[in-house]
C-alpha cells in the first residue's frame, strides 16, 4: 500500500470528517474501550510531558515575561497537525501553533526543503497565520524509527519584535512594514541549532536580543524536551498506542464538547453585540492618518443547531483601523478556540472541541479579516479586538447554562485588558523594554452564584500571574509604592465582579523611561456591553501619571505619598503630588508624550470583571462586607446597590428596614422615569437620522460596518424605519 | 451519573451553597434531571401559574399560555410572542448624556455620551431591571435568544411540545407595524 504524504493524509483526513461526523473517521474509540485505564494514563503523562516543557523552556528563557510570568505555551501535536494536547500557559495559541503545522504541510514543505528530525520551523507573520510579531511560534517534526509520528510546537511572547516603537505591544504600528521582523513560514535551524544568520537577524533588528535569543532558546529546549520524553512513552506504551491514542484523544474531545453543547445549552439564536473604543485623535502618532478615533463593532451571532454543531458569525464587524489592531482569520479563531475550551471543552484541551465550529469568514476588509482589501494592515497588537470580542462567548455561554439550570457554570463577561510597557536605560546602565504583567491578573467575571474573585484571573491565559514586584523592579527602573485591590473596579450587580487592582509606579534609577500605556484589548472611552441581566458593565480604563514632580522632596521630608488610584472625583495623584504636567485622567492608549524621570509616578489600573443581575438584588450584608474591605463606597451601596447603611462601632451595618424601602421606590422611580420602548424607538430613529451626538468615530464604524456586511445593513435600517439608502456619514 | 438534592440547587441558585458543595457541582458529571428541578425550583417561586417552557433568563421566562408562547416577567407582567424581541414591550430608560451617566459613573469613571448610551431596560409591572446594555446610538437592542423551543423538547428532551410554532425571528414584523 502506498504510504500518504501528510498533505493527503490532511485530505483523507476531511473527507472521513465530512463523511462520518467523527474526526480521522473514528466512530469508534478502540483504545479508549478496549484499555481505558491505559488510555487516560498516557494522557496524563502526555499532558505532564507539555508541561516539563513549559516549566524548562520558561527557565531557559532569560526574559522576564516567560521566566516569571510563563508567557508561552508548548504543544505535542498528530503528524497532521492537530493539536493532542498542550502545556500549562498561554493557551490562546493552542488553535495557530496547529494550524501553522498544518500550512507548513499544505504549501508543500514536505517536498521541499522538506522534514527531518532536528529541523526548527517558525512563523511570526500574520500574513501567514500569526497573530502579531512578538509572538514566534515554532514547530518540529518528531521522527521515530525515521517515521515523523508527531510535532512539537511552541509560542513565546518576546519583549521586543522590532516594531517601529519599542516593545510588544505594538498598537501605534500604522501598517504591517511596521510591525517588526517577520519570520515568513522559515525553516530557522537544523540539527536542533539555529542558523547563524537566524541569531544575526534577531540581533540586528529587535531591540532586547539577548532576551530575544534566551526565548528562541527556550522554545527550542521546550520542544526537545517533549521529543526526549515522548520517545520514551513509546518505547513504554508502544508506537501504535501513541498514534492510535493521539487520534482518539482529538476525537474524544470533540465528543466531550458536542455532548455538553446538547445536554447543558438549548438550539437556538444567541446575539451579543459589542463595541470598543481606540481614542487616539491628538495624541503622539507615527503617521497623518493616525490622527483619528476608532470604534471597532466586535458583533457576536452563535446558532446552535439541533446537531449540537455551532455556526458563528462576526456580520458586522466593523473596518481596519489604522493601528495595529487588525487580526487574521486564523489567529482569531485560535482565540475563539481559547475561549471555548474554557467554557466547554476542557477536559481534555485540544484541537477537538473547535472542529464542531462553522465559522462563517468574516467579513472582507473588516479588523476580523483585514487582508483582502487591506493588505498592509499592522497587527502589532491583533488580540485588541479579538479578545474584547471573545468577552462575549462567557456571557453567552453563561445564558445558555442558566436555561439548562447549570448555574455553577455561569459566568459574565470578562475584564479589558491595558497593558504598561516600559523602553529605557534600567538602573544597571542596560537599555531595556518589555511588558510587565500586571493586566495578567485581572478581576474574574461574577458567576451565577457569587460574586467574581479579585485579581485572579485573564482571559487570555489560565496562567494569571501578574508577577513578582521585585523581580520587575530588577529588570525595569521603577518602583512600587502600591498594588492594591481598586474599590468600584467590577460591574455593579446582583454578583459583582471580581476586582481588579492599580499599581502605582515611582519611575527611579533611570536617565529617562517611556511608559507605553498599551491597548491589548482596553476601553477608555465605553464601557463592555455586558450588563447581563441587568447589572452595569465595569468602569473604563482609565490610567495617570505626574511629571517633574515633587516626590523626592516628600520622601525626604517623611510625608505621604501615593499608594492608591483614589476618589474617582478626586484622584489621588492630583491631591497629593505637586508635578509640572499631572494628567489624572488619561484617554488610554497612549505613549507619554517626554520621557519620565526620577520620582514621577504612574498610576495604572487593571480591570475588574463584568457582574450579573439587578444591582438591587444584591444582598444587603454583601455590600456591607464590601464596605468593610474598602472594595466599594457609601454611595455606590445607597445609589445603585440600594442598601442604607450606619457604621457605628468601626463596621458598616445594614438598615434592613430602610434598605427594604429605599428598595421599593428605586423600583417605582424606575416605573416612572422609562419609557415605553415604542415612545423611545420613535424618537431616537429620528436622532439617528440626524446623527445627534455622535461621534465621528461611532459615524465611521457604522458605515464600514454597513458598507462590509448588506446583510447586516439590511436588518438596521428595517429596525429603524430607515429608507434603503441610509448610511451613516464617514 | 451524579445527583443532586433539589434542595442544594435552590441554595446554589440563592447563593448560600456552600463552597465545597458547589465545587462537587462544578466537577462531576452533570444530572441529567436538572433542567426539570430547576424548572420546578422557578415555577414554585414565580406569581403566575402558566407552566414556564425555557428560563431566559433568572427574571424572564417564556411560558404556555391559551395555547400561545409568551415571555412573563417573574411578577407575571407580559411581553408577548417569544419570537419577537422582549425588549419591545419593556419599558427603557437611556442614559446619553453626563448628568444621567454621573448617576451610576463618576468622575474618572464616566464613558463618554457620545460614543455609548446605557439602556436600561425595566419590567412594567415590578420594576425590576432585566436587562442593561452599553451600545452606540444606532445599535439595535441584541434579540439575546431566540430559542428553536420546539427542537429542543422534541429532539434533545425527547417530549415534543404542543402547538408547535416555526422558529423565527418576528421582531421585524412587529417593527414594520410601527
Amino acid at each position: 500500500m502506498a504510504v500518504l504524504s501528510l498533505k493527503e493524509r490532511i485530505r483523507a483526513n476531511d473527507e472521513a470528517f465530512r463523511k462520518t461526523g467523527s474526526l480521522f473517521g473514528l466512530t469508534t474509540l478502540t483504545r479508549k474501550e478496549s484499555d481505558p485505564g491505559t488510555y487516560e494514563a498516557v494522557w496524563h503523562i502526555l499532558s505532564n510531558l507539555c508541561n516539563a516543557a513549559w516549566a524548562t523552556g520558561c527557565k531557559v528563557s532569560s526574559s522576564p515575561i516567560a521566566a516569571e510570568g510563563g508567557d508561552a505555551l508548548w504543544g505535542l501535536h498528530t503528524a497532521t497537525g492537530e493539536a493532542i494536547c498542550i502545556s500549562r500557559g498561554i493557551s490562546a495559541h493552542a488553535g495557530l501553533l496547529s494550524d501553522m503545522i498544518k500550512n507548513f504541510i499544505a504549501i508543500g514543505y514536505e517536498e521541499y526543503p522538506g522534514f527531518k528530525q532536528g529541523d526548527i520551523f517558525e512563523n511570526n507573520d500574520p500574513h501567514y497565520g500569526g497573530i502579531h510579531s512578538p509572538d514566534f511560534d515554532m514547530c518540529m517534526p518528531l521522527f521515530y524509527n525515521d517515521e515523523l509520528i508527531a510535532w512539537a510546537s511552541c509560542v513565546s511572547h518576546v519583549a521586543d519584535a522590532g516594531s517601529v516603537t519599542p516593545g510588544s505591544i505594538g498598537f501605534l504600528n500604522p501598517d504591517c512594514y511596521s510591525d517588526g521582523i517577520a519570520i515568513s513560514m522559515e525553516r530557522v535551524g537544523e540539527q536542533d541549532r539555529f542558523y547563524p544568520w537566524y541569531e544575526m537577524r534577531i540581533r540586528s533588528r529587535t531591540r532586547t536580543p539577548d532576551f530575544v535569543m534566551g526565548d528562541a532558546r527556550g522554545r527550542l529546549a521546550g520542544c526537545i524536551t517533549i521529543r526526549e520524553r515522548l520517545v520514551e512513552v513509546i518505547e513504554k506504551y508502544g508506537l501504535e498506542f501513541f498514534l492510535d491514542a493521539g487520534k482518539e484523544y482529538v476525537e474524544d474531545s470533540r465528543r466531550y464538547a458536542v455532548g455538553r453543547v446538547r445536554t447543558q445549552t438549548v438550539p437556538g439564536r444567541i446575539r451579543k453585540s459589542q463595541f470598543k473604543d481606540l481614542a487616539m485623535k491628538g495624541k503622539r502618532v507615527l503617521l497623518a492618518k493616525q490622527d483619528i478615533d476608532c470604534m471597532f463593532n466586535l458583533p457576536m451571532e452563535l446558532t446552535i443547531n439541533a446537531d449540537a454543531s455551532v455556526d458563528l458569525s462576526l456580520r458586522g464587524a466593523s473596518g481596519t483601523v489604522p493601528f495595529g489592531e487588525n487580526i487574521s482569520p486564523t489567529a482569531l479563531k485560535s482565540g475563539l478556540m481559547m475561549g471555548y475550551s474554557h467554557i466547554i471543552g476542557f477536559d481534555m484541551f485540544n484541537s477537538g472541541p473547535i472542529s464542531a465550529w462553522n465559522i462563517e469568514m468574516p467579513p472582507d476588509g473588516s479588523w476580523a479579516n483585514p487582508y483582502p482589501l487591506d493588505f498592509q494592515a499592522a497587527s502589532g497588537v491583533a488580540w485588541a479586538p479579538a479578545v474584547t470580542w471573545v468577552s462575549s462567548l462567557y456571557e453567552v455561554f453563561g445564558r445558555l447554562f442558566q436555561m439548562r439550570g447549570f448555574v455553577e457554570e455561569m459566568a459574565a463577561g470578562a475584564g479589558t485588558i491595558m497593558t504598561a510597557e516600559f523602553s529605557g536605560i534600567n538602573q544597571t546602565g542596560m537599555y531595556l523594554t518589555g511588558l510587565t504583567l500586571e493586566q495578567a491578573s485581572q478581576g474574574s467575571p461574577a458567576r451565577g452564584y457569587s460574586d467574581g474573585e479579585n485579581s485572579a484571573w485573564c482571559i487570555y491565559t489560565p496562567e494569571a500571574d501578574f508577577g513578582n514586584a521585585e523581580i520587575s523592579e530588577l529588570y525595569y527602573p521603577i518602583l512600587f509604592l502600591g498594588r492594591n485591590v481598586a474599590p468600584n473596579s467590577g460591574g455593579f450587580g446582583q454578583f459583582r465582579g471580581g476586582l481588579g487592582h492599580t499599581a502605582v509606579w515611582m519611575v527611579y534609577n533611570t536617565p529617562g523611561l517611556e511608559y507605553q500605556c498599551g491597548d491589548a484589548g482596553m476601553r477608555s472611552k465605553t464601557v463592555a456591553n455586558h450588563g447581563m441581566f441587568g447589572a452595569y458593565p465595569a468602569v473604563p480604563d482609565r490610567p495617570a501619571y505626574a511629571h517633574g514632580t515633587n516626590v523626592r522632596e516628600l520622601i525626604d521630608a517623611q510625608k505621604p505619598l501615593i499608594h492608591e488610584r483614589g476618589d474617582p472625583e478626586s484622584p489621588a495623584i492630583a491631591s497629593k503630588i505637586q508635578a509640572s504636567i499631572v494628567e489624572d485622567n488619561a484617554v488610554a492608549p497612549f505613549v507619554t508624550p517626554h520621557a519620565l524621570v526620577d520620582y514621577d509616578i504612574i498610576v495604572h489600573p487593571i480591570a475588574g470583571a463584568e457582574a450579573m443581575g439587578d444591582p438591587i438584588l444584591r444582598k444587603p450584608a454583601a455590600v456591607a462586607n464590601d464596605l468593610d474591605e474598602g472594595w466599594t463606597t457609601e454611595r455606590v451601596a445607597r445609589d445603585i446597590h440600594g442598601v442604607v447603611t450606619s457604621k457605628p462601632n468601626g463596621h458598616f451595618v445594614v438598615d434592613e428596614a430602610a434598605t427594604a424601602k429605599r428598595r421599593a421606590e428605586m423600583r417605582e422611580a424606575r416605573k416612572q422615569r422609562a419609557v415605553p420602548f415604542k415612545e423611545w424607538w420613535a424618537e431616537e430613529r429620528k436622532r439617528i437620522q440626524a446623527q445627534e451626538n455622535m461621534d465621528p468615530a461611532v459615524l465611521r464604524m457604522w458605515h464600514s460596518s454597513m458598507e462590509l456586511s448588506p446583510k447586516y445593513a439590511a436588518e438596521l435600517r428595517a429596525f429603524w424605519q430607515l429608507p434603503d439608502d441610509f448610511v451613516f456619514a464617514c | 451519573m451524579a445527583e443532586f438534592h433539589k434542595a442544594d440547587i435552590e441554595k446554589l441558585i440563592d447563593g448560600v451553597l456552600p463552597w465545597r458543595a458547589t465545587q462537587d457541582m462544578l466537577k462531576s458529571s452533570k444530572d441529567p434531571d436538572r433542567f426539570d428541578k430547576y424548572v420546578e425550583i422557578l415555577q414554585a417561586r414565580v406569581a403566575f401559574a402558566d407552566p414556564i417552557l425555557l428560563p431566559l433568563t433568572p427574571m424572564l421566562f417564556i411560558v404556555a399560555t391559551g395555547g400561545e408562547r409568551v415571555v412573563k416577567c417573574q411578577c407575571g407582567h407580559s411581553f408577548g410572542d417569544y419570537r419577537v424581541n422582549w425588549k419591545l414591550s419593556a419599558l427603557i430608560h437611556v442614559r446619553d448624556d453626563e448628568a444621567s451617566l454621573s448617576e451610576i459613573y463618576k468622575g474618572r469613571e464616566m464613558p463618554d455620551p457620545s460614543w455609548i448610551q446605557v439602556r436600561e431596560y425595566i419590567c412594567g409591572g415590578c420594576g425590576a431591571q432585566l436587562e442593561v446594555e452599553a451600545v452606540p446610538r444606532g445599535c439595535p437592542p441584541d434579540f439575546e435568544f431566540l430559542p428553536d423551543l420546539d427542537t429542543f423538547y422534541r429532539e434533545w428532551l425527547g417530549r415534543p411540545l404542543p402547538d408547535e410554532k416555526e422558529y423565527r425571528d418576528r421582531t421585524l414584523e412587529e417593527i414594520a407595524t410601527w
